[in-house]
């Protein structure tokens, strides 16, 4: 158990740090108007999910709850991730080369997470197959250069903060599930 | 006499992903008496909040207790100043505090020289920044040290860095015989900001084992 955890918080980080470092990349080169363009985050395609929004509340959740959020996220992103690889190669910005390497990346990587994740359910002895249904209903990400990379932007910056959910609520499983929590 | 000059938003800090800052600037005054309040809404909400605690963290700021911190929401702050003649506002600030979370630096950074197979090697020590809660998992703590020779007049000389990940100590091995070295250690959390340099140590290195 503590193996996989272990794993899955590698893989989590590495998520969170490579939509950390895309979004930097992104933002190097986009015009002011586009900017302005960008939605709220309030308009994420998960902002309705009900998750702990500090420590406290973290730390009082229940294991399986803790891992059925970090799940619902994930699934939440695997079909806005497709199609952000399936456009990456089309974006117009210098560093396209790099997003697109790097856009791959993000989807093989949450493809292993995902798995990692199934195994955790079984190897926790989970109940809760309660995961929640966070819709994604745009199959394009505009039809001019100005939109697909304003939309583009807008799910990366949804996603780097999903992913640091993510990474958060994993991490604190793994703390609690490690025999000496003072090396956490 | 004016209404007073436009205040402005400086930063905002989080050192421990549970509390956080904001701190600004008061805008040009003519000597009437001005105040300065802070206002803040949260994501998704209309309701209107003013600062709770203009006190703990210094003049023009506003402390964010552990109650009022949430994150993975925007905070929508604006800073008012008020004077006999009129109110000004400051340009709004939106604030994740998931973008503002930089720790202060690790504490107590130490060298000592120690010595194997007749070899000396330096080894650095340091502790958690205070605030910082290593265990829950709420935060991943990671270090960076770096380390250079002193008063060499060689140009050549600079800092050189090395990545500790979560360690509470760190080895360099081969120093200059003779040598004094300075360094430094500093740390981040999750993919937030590095912290400041800690203060620098100091060790002089024997001519000779
Ligand atoms: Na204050
Ligand atoms: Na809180
Ligand atoms: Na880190």
């Amino acid at each position: 158990l503590n193996d996989l955890l272990e794993r899955a918080s590698q893989l989590s980080e590495k998520l969170h740090s490579l939509s950390t470092s895309l979004t930097n990349d992104l933002d190097s080169h986009l015009p002011p108007v586009g900017r302005m363009m960008i939605p709220r985050p309030s308009m994420c395609h998960t902002s309705s999910l009900q998750i702990p929004n500090d420590k406290d509340q973290a730390l009082r959740i229940p294991e399986d709850e803790l891992l059925s959020l970090a799940r619902s996220l994930l699934l939440a992103w695997s079909d806005p991730l497709t199609l952000l690889s399936s456009e990456a190669s089309s974006l117009e910005h210098p560093e396209r080369n790099t997003i697109n390497t790097k856009t791959q990346e993000l989807q093989d990587s949450i493809r292993s997470l995902g798995t990692g994740l199934e195994h955790l359910v079984h190897k926790m002895g989970s109940s809760s197959d309660d995961l929640s249904d966070l819709p994604f209903n745009t199959n394009s990400l505009g039809q001019d250069k100005t939109s697909q990379l304003v939309n583009f932007h807008f799910l990366l910056s949804c996603f780097r903060r999903d992913s640091h959910k993510i990474d958060s609520f994993l991490k604190v499983l793994r703390c609690r599930a490690a025999k000496r929590p003072e090396i956490c | 006499h004016y209404p007073p000059g436009r205040p402005r938003l400086t930063r905002c800090r989080s050192p421990e992903k549970e509390t956080f800052t904001c701190w600004w600037e008061p805008g040009s005054s003519d000597g009437l008496p001005t105040s300065h309040h802070l206002y803040y809404r949260k994501e998704s909400s209309v309701e209107v909040f003013e600062c709770p605690d203009y006190h703990s963290a210094g003049n023009n700021s506003c402390f964010f207790d552990k109650p009022h911190t949430l994150i993975w929401i925007i905070y929508n702050i604006t800073v008012v100043a008020s004077n006999a003649l009129g109110k000004t506002y400051s340009e709004s600030v939106e604030v994740d505090v998931m973008d503002i979370v930089q720790p202060h630096p690790p504490e107590n950074a130490n060298v000592s020289l120690m010595q194997a197979d007749n070899n000396f090697y330096i080894l650095v020590r340091w502790e958690p920044p205070l605030e910082a809660d290593t265990r829950s998992g709420w935060v991943t703590i990671r270090y960076e040290i770096r380390i250079k020779r002193e008063n060499s007049r060689e140009e050549s000389d600079s800092w050189e860095s090395y990545n500790a990940g979560k360690q509470l100590e760190f080895s360099i091995y081969s120093p200059q015989p003779g040598a004094s070295y300075l360094m430094q250690v500093r740390c981040k959390l999750d993919q937030g900001l590095w912290s400041e340099w800690s203060s620098p140590a100091f060790i002089q290195i024997p001519d000779k084992t």
